[in-house]
């Protein structure tokens, strides 16, 4: 009774919205609501390439290995990927590192998806537009070349999902693929401003050129990725850094610089934007003094663990004499406690910058550098028959290693000389396994690789008396199989 | 932006209470009612105590005192219904006399007492549902803090364990076994008729007056999308008795561990000699530290010893003064409980009021105000949780060799640590050190209030408005100095953080019911309910944590070098409810019953397309012994056959679960600047709604021989179904997973009580026992999915919930022709590692993916549970034990993990000693050898398999209390009654995992959490056995 005329303002009274979030309802109308979704699309890269490229690309490689601690367990999913042994069944892996890596990929495309949907009915000032629908565009098409790279088939997701029913999408051949690249690159390259223009740390045209051109030369397409690369030099926005040291970004400075084409954005500091990987690529156990001389922090910690990512003796065998890059890229640490009699171990130099907390550091990840449009342009030339042409660019890259001109004059003897360059001058920036793959070479270096440590796993930094596990070598593959755990959720993994 | 907080979205919500005043203050009908006194004894004179006094047709009442004495205010020609347990109920027409001696004749009748029951009260005889109430009573003496502490045992069909031993805390109360996948399954509880939204393990339990445990849809429908867990409504202590009645509880004792029952680690000769092996069997040379172990002897360290309490002392004071005046019944109760954790640095302190008045304005109008404000004040160290989390889990493992403390007694403060050449690869500190350091503090001040009016124009017609408070103000510090930590590898000193947080919930209630009474020729008798709701919650929360401190004394936030700013944030929940709930009650003589009840709820947790809820329910009652047939058989003193349908809800769903939300923090970095970022971070889902459970009750109630033996008996079956679910979806699409209603899970059980009066006369011995077997499958989960899996569990169609998931451990390899001719892991079976059931037999031992060999190894489930309560008094004395226990339930031993690491970084159960050696030198088969680094020994620590489960079952003595009574007044009391209580007296359990095999608790990864991982210990606070002295004034 006394309920009657009392509930006409129910349903208000329901109405409640949460008060610390906004809803995707009311988003994705404005310029900052763009720019603000342009921006969570870098962010999955930092995971990327703090925690698993290097796992993937550069340690799956015979240019580093892990330092195997025998006390330390539950080291498997890396190692692994060092001993190409990954578990495969039907097509399909276990390997948490290659089911991340997806992961964090399919979260850059569904942020780009969700961006590339709504911006053309946005209403806001169109040179603004261009800039982020391009950057939206870049990001989406870099996110599935490392699909197209890793796997060579992922599915296709080119909108934004909103039901159950839609998360799972259909397979993308290598085509479909190399298709979506191509347009979302060309895009790209369109709408983005030039390095000149453009914000410090965001994609650019000339970005979206290299990325575009690395997918030409996978693709054999060397007139196309010569045009592009010319283009990009002939921008004038890049140059080399003539001392080799300094191309590298330090925890605070030296970020974006003239040589960068682009690179993962770290910050030090408490914010969570910081990277790690320098730690990840220590030997251990190693005391905090050990760990000062190279962090330089006022409270190091010990470390515990196994370390990854330690320098080969194969990788340190193929700098030429009197390569400058050779002593910035590696240095040595001694590590009084570790197990391994041995003792002294290299480190990869290039990302061991000094900085202000213990496990917290700023320097940028190099995903591709000036250097590389160079040799992509002397690669492209040379297997267009311009060898001469060619070895001005590769030419350059040698000189401020310190090294003469190439002696290599024909075709073949160049192709050797260009991989030998690219592998020291890009040596830890997660190159050498999608050179060794779109080679073909993979399984002839590291089937030898393989047995150059089983021969003497002592100088690949095991214990005297310690092995590789039976099962090392065993599964050399050119693509990595699809993640289980993807195609437990999606019947259209194969 | 406006303070929302205080806003509190009352609007026209409370419009019925403000209608309801004018109307009430509007009547002028009067009428004079008398205080009336007496005294209730038995036929053999003795006084009664406890015998309830109420006037039929309203919910007035009262109780006799510790002589027999009661008052209570009562009009002329209202029928007064005397009644005591064990005694025949008389009804008196109440005629205007001062005076009433009354003496009710033995008889064992308990069926005409009054049960609370939702929005209202029944006559226990009439209840068509499965209800159960306990009164103060059978409560009063357990020197425990929390009432589910003390509900243990005595409740047919309601599993309690505590799962920690933390002041304060732990209680998992789950009534007819309901779980979810990921909604709440607590009960909901009702205070005096309002429904908090807290919990009530920080309620006085002196307060309460009895508590009913609703169990079936018949009896919980009336809450809606709130009651499919069960309701527990708890009454708090009006006022009654006669005049001012003043009474003062206290109790004082001390808790301890007992040894038995912790698990056995190595001492520190044995660790040594264990590392000497472990260097010999490696054919390493031995660290100097271990060459001789029996350098150690006398020089233990027993790191979980040190961190016990050894005598921990509790005190407990309640003052409680009732009075029952003309027209006006008032009760207080202060408490003040004050108590040390057996773990060193616990602290728990509760300061607690509440007063309950009511007063008559008039003879068709009583108001009434409860008002409780409570403050409690709580440091627990860092003790529960997995390796690194929790320092008993540290302790546990942590080396017998490392001094604890320095030679002159102190504790030792320099960084506990061996070289690294010893195979000590993580850091310790010194969990003593951080026991004492670390502040982990919560301070907690609440406010429940209600305020309520009755106003009955004509006999039978009453309309009831209230408006309910509930204040929560909880504040948490947690500083972790340089000096101290709870994780593990963690050197010190250590980077200093402080945690601030505060929270404040508001929940405010209206509820207007009207309630109308008939009895239409004697024999038909009909109440009918009808009412209209409205509750709103709102919190607010804000924290900061700050790092990087020069000075450890000054714990500041502008002492921190630095904040943190990813764990600084402020957060705000809030929901709202509306609802129309109607019942109707019917029965004929008393002897044919039913009861149909409903309520609508509308929540704005509810998607836009589902926001209102329809939850009726239907029971019916036979009292089979009234009829004239059964006459013939004297035996049966009572018999009810009853049974129930309905369907109800579970709202626990999260706040704003509907709703695709954008995730504001996702920021990008651009050279030097940061630039804000965005994403979408959830799927939106309008259809979610409510998890729906239909549940049947079949019961029995059965008395014989003059109620000497009164039985119970229920069978139930529920169905959960749109069970709320995060269905994991394929990430191409962004989105881990979907928030959908869907699956479904089955239950059904049996539950028995028993209570005896198995000697009358000098010495009367009672017994109450119960037993209930709950069952549940799992019928369906989301479509194309038919198993979540946890870390250490599976929950899969066709399965019961939650299932231990594993490897099955078969031994160890015995030598190299066993390995060569058994399954195995390619490239890390040797003869003495783990030898595995290959469960697939592919030849090959894998653990997850597609050629997995896990399958379900445990259950931790007990088939039943079951509880046993024995009182028996003799003249002045009385003693009373209860029991409680659960069978065929396994838990999984987390520790193992650590405390039987082969690689030997840690201390080591003891039986590793007995480990594999040598074929000629197997061991216990349990155990495998130490060579072969972590990559072989890790397989059997790091592979969940059938080792790590435990039989869990256990009976414990919850409590053996022995009292005496002084029934002769002093000068100072009326009457005073000591009495000597032992609080977890003896646990009986073949349990080696811990001191607790109540303890539960899920892990953090997909999978786990709440129901889905239940049954885990990851090494909690011990619950400790609790000695008391306590007495009873009354003044």
């Amino acid at each position: 009774m006394l309920a009657v005329g009392l509930t006409g303002c129910t349903e208000s009274f329901l109405d409640i919205a949460p008060e610390t979030s906004l809803s995707s309802v009311t988003f994705f109308k404005t310029q900052s609501d763009f720019e603000q979704a342009v921006n969570a699309c870098y962010v999955p890269l930092r995971t990327i390439y703090n925690d698993r490229s290097w796992l993937l690309s550069e340690q799956h490689s015979d240019n580093t290995y892990y330092a195997r601690n025998t006390a330390f367990g539950a080291t498997e999913q890396q190692e692994d990927l060092a001993d190409f042994s990954i578990p495969v069944s039907n097509g399909l892996t276990t390997n948490t590192h290659v089911l991340n890596q997806y992961r964090q990929d399919y979260l850059i495309i569904a942020r780009a998806n969700q961006i590339l949907a709504l911006i053309d009915k946005a209403d806001f000032d169109a040179t603004a537009k261009a800039n982020l629908k391009g950057q939206a565009q870049f990001m989406r098409g870099f996110a599935y070349f490392e699909l197209y790279r890793y796997f060579n088939k992922a599915p296709l997701q080119l909108t934004p999902v909103t039901t159950r029913e839609g998360a799972a999408a259909k397979m993308g051949t290598a085509a479909d693929l190399e298709k979506i690249i191509t347009d979302d690159l060309i895009g790209a390259a369109a709408n983005l401003k030039p390095k000149s223009t453009q914000e410090a740390g965001r994609a650019t045209s000339g970005a979206a050129k290299t990325v575009l051109a690395n997918l030409y030369i996978i693709q054999k397409k060397w007139a196309e990725a010569e045009k592009l690369m010319k283009e990009v030099v002939a921008e004038g926005n890049y140059s080399l850094i003539p001392d080799y040291n300094n191309v590298f970004s330090t925890s605070t400075t030296n970020k974006n610089n003239a040589e960068s084409v682009f690179e993962v954005q770290f910050q030090e500091g408490s914010n969570g934007y910081n990277g790690t990987f320098m730690y990840n690529f220590l030997p251990r156990p190693m005391l905090e003094t050990e760990l000062k001389t190279l962090s330089g922090t006022s409270n190091p910690q010990p470390q515990t663990g196994e370390g990854n990512n330690i320098p080969t003796p194969n990788v340190i065998a193929a700098y030429e004499a009197g390569d400058l890059r050779k002593d910035a890229s590696i240095g040595y640490i001694t590590c009084s406690s570790t197990l391994w009699e041995g003792k002294t171990y290299p480190i990869i130099k290039k990302y061991m910058k000094t900085h202000s907390l213990n496990g917290n550091h700023g320097m940028n990840w190099p995903v591709y550098r000036y250097s590389e449009v160079l040799l992509f342009l002397a690669e492209a030339l040379n297997e267009q028959g311009k060898t001469a042409e060619a070895a001005t660019y590769m030419n350059m890259v040698r000189k401020r290693a310190g090294l003469a001109n190439t002696t290599a004059t024909s075709q073949a003897d160049f192709r050797t000389a260009l991989m030998q360059e690219r592998r020291v001058e890009l040596a830890f920036e997660n190159k050498r396994w999608h050179d060794l793959v779109r080679t073909d070479t993979y399984k002839a270096v590291i089937t030898a690789y393989g047995a150059e440590i089983k021969a003497n796993p002592f100088s690949y930094y095991y214990q005297k008396g310690y092995t590789l596990r039976s099962n090392s070598f065993s599964v050399i593959e050119k693509y990595y199989p699809m993640p289980a755990d993807e195609a437990a959720l999606n019947p259209n993994i194969k | 932006m406006k303070n929302k907080f205080y806003d509190l979205r009352m609007g026209n919500r409370t419009g019925g209470l403000l209608l309801a005043l004018i109307f009430f203050l509007s009547s002028v009908a009067m009428a004079q009612a008398q205080n009336l006194r007496g005294k209730v004894s038995g036929s053999d004179g003795e006084p009664l105590i406890g015998a309830a006094i109420t006037i039929v047709g309203t919910t007035r009442g009262a109780t006799t005192d510790g002589s027999g004495n009661f008052a209570i205010d009562v009009k002329n020609n209202e029928t007064l219904r005397f009644s005591s347990v064990g005694f025949t109920s008389k009804d008196v027409v109440y005629s205007g006399q001062k005076t009433l001696n009354i003496s009710l004749a033995a008889d064992n009748k308990t069926l005409n007492e009054i049960v609370v029951v939702g929005y209202g009260s029944q006559v226990k005889k009439e209840i068509t549902g499965a209800v159960q109430t306990i009164g103060y009573k059978e409560l009063k003496d357990l020197p425990v803090t929390q009432i589910g502490q003390k509900l243990q045992g005595q409740l047919a069909g309601v599993q309690i364990n505590q799962t920690t031993g933390q002041p304060g805390k732990g209680m998992n109360i789950r009534i007819r076994g309901q779980l979810s996948v990921s909604a709440g399954s607590d009960p909901l509880y009702v205070v005096d008729g309002f429904p908090i939204t807290g919990t009530i393990g920080a309620m006085n339990p002196d307060e309460i007056e009895d508590i009913s445990v609703l169990k079936d849809a018949a009896s919980t429908s009336l809450y809606g999308s709130r009651a499919a867990n069960g309701v527990v409504l708890i009454t708090t202590k009006k006022g009654k008795g006669s005049g001012t009645n003043v009474s003062f509880n206290v109790y004082t004792g001390f808790q301890q561990v007992p040894m038995k029952g912790r698990v056995k680690m190595m001492d520190a000769v044995q660790f040594a000699q264990f590392k000497k092996e472990f260097y010999e069997d490696a054919k390493q040379p031995v660290p100097v530290e271990f060459q001789n172990p029996s350098q150690y002897a006398g020089k233990n360290n027993d790191w979980f010893d040190a961190l016990i309490n050894k005598n921990a002392p509790i005190t407990s004071y309640n003052l409680s003064i009732t009075s029952n005046k003309e027209k006006s019944r008032t009760s207080l109760v202060a408490g003040v409980l004050d108590q040390k954790g057996v773990v060193i640095n616990t602290d728990y302190k509760r300061y607690s009021l509440r007063l309950n008045s009511a007063y008559d304005i008039s003879d068709k109008v009583t108001i009434g105000f409860n008002v409780a404000p409570q403050l409690t004040y709580d440091n627990t160290p860092r003790t529960d949780g997995d390796r690194g989390t929790g320092i008993l889990f540290n302790a546990l493992h942590t080396w017998p060799i490392m001094p604890i403390y320095e030679a002159d007694g102190t504790t030792l403060t320099k960084f506990n640590r061996f070289p690294a050449s010893t195979g000590n690869i993580f850091a310790y500190a010194n969990w003593v050190r951080s026991a004492q350091e670390l502040v982990n503090e919560t301070t907690t001040t609440n406010l429940l209030t209600n305020a309520f009016m009755e106003y009955e124009p004509i006999k039978g017609l009453k309309f009831k408005s209230s408006i309910n408070g509930e204040i929560l103000r909880t504040k948490f510090f947690f500083f972790n100095p340089s000096t101290a930590t709870s994780a593990i590898n963690t050197p010190i000193p250590t980077t200093a953080v402080s945690i601030r947080q505060n929270i404040e919930n508001l929940s405010w209630l209206n509820e207007n019911t009207v309630t109308f009474n008939k009895t239409i020729n004697e024999d038909h008798k009909l109440e009918l309910l009808g009412g209209y709701t409205n509750q709103y919650f709102r919190q607010e929360s804000t924290q900061i944590q700050a790092d990087t401190y020069s000075d450890d004394r000054l714990p500041t936030i502008q002492g921190a070098i630095n904040i943190n700013r990813g764990s600084t944030n402020s957060g705000v929940q809030e929901w709202a409810l509306t609802s129309f709930l109607a019942r109707a009650t019917y029965n004929y003589k008393g002897k044919y019953l039913l009861n149909a009840a409903i309520r609508r709820d509308g929540s704005s947790r509810f998607g836009l397309n589902n926001r209102w809820g329809t939850f009726p329910s239907v029971g019916l009652g036979w009292v089979v012994s009234d009829e004239a047939f059964m006459q013939d058989m004297p035996a049966v003193s009572f018999m009810k056959i009853r049974g129930s349908f309905g369907e109800i809800g579970n709202n626990n769903i999260g706040n704003y679960t509907q709703y695709a939300l954008i995730n504001n923090t996702v920021n990008g970095v651009f050279g030097n600047n940061v630039a804000a970022g965005a994403s979408v971070s959830s799927l939106a889902n309008p259809n979610l709604g409510w998890e729906k459970t239909r549940q049947l009750d079949l019961g029995l109630d059965l008395n014989l021989w003059n109620d000497r033996v009164n039985f119970t008996y229920d069978y139930y079956q529920k169905n959960t179904s749109n069970l709320l679910y995060s269905v994991q979806i394929a990430q191409e699409s962004g989105f881990g997973n979907f928030n959908d209603n869907i699956g479904e899970i089955k239950f059904w059980g049996h539950e028995f009580g028993v209570n005896t009066k198995n000697t009358t006369g000098a010495v009367k011995w009672t017994t109450n026992a119960n037993i209930s077997f709950n069952r549940n499958v799992v019928v369906a989960l989301a479509p194309g999915i038919d198993r979540v899996y946890g870390t250490f569990h599976i929950t899969k169609v066709g399965q019961p919930f939650g299932q231990f998931y594993g490897l099955i451990s078969q031994g160890m390899y015995k030598n190299q022709a066993d390995v060569d001719n058994s399954p195995k892991i390619p490239g890390r079976s040797f003869p003495g590692t783990i030898k595995i059931w290959d469960a697939n037999g592919d030849g090959v031992i894998t653990y997850g993916g597609n050629n997995d060999d896990r399958v379900i190894m445990g259950n931790p489930f007990p088939d039943f549970v079951y509880g046993i309560t024995n009182n028996v008094t003799y003249k002045t004395w009385d003693f009373n034990v209860i029991g409680s226990g659960s069978y065929g339930n396994q838990m999984l031993v987390r520790h193992i993990y650590s405390t039987a690491n082969l690689d030997g970084p840690f201390n080591l159960l003891e039986e590793v000693a007995n480990r594999w050696r040598s074929e000629s030198n197997p061991g216990l088969g349990k155990y495998g050898t130490t060579v072969g680094g972590g990559n072989v020994t890790g397989i059997e620590r790091d592979w969940i398999n059938s080792r790590f489960i435990a039989d869990a079952s256990y009976f414990t003595i919850r409590n053996i209390t022995l009292g005496y009574t002084f029934t002769k007044p002093s000068k100072v009391y009326k009457s005073l009654r000591v009495y000597a209580s032992c609080q977890q007296a003896f646990v009986f359990t073949n349990y080696w995992g811990g001191p607790n095999p109540e303890a539960s608790s899920g892990g953090g990864n997909t999978g786990d959490g709440g129901n889905l991982s239940q049954g885990v210990d990851f090494s909690s606070y011990p619950v400790p056995r609790t000695f008391t002295l306590g007495a009873n004034f009354n003044f």
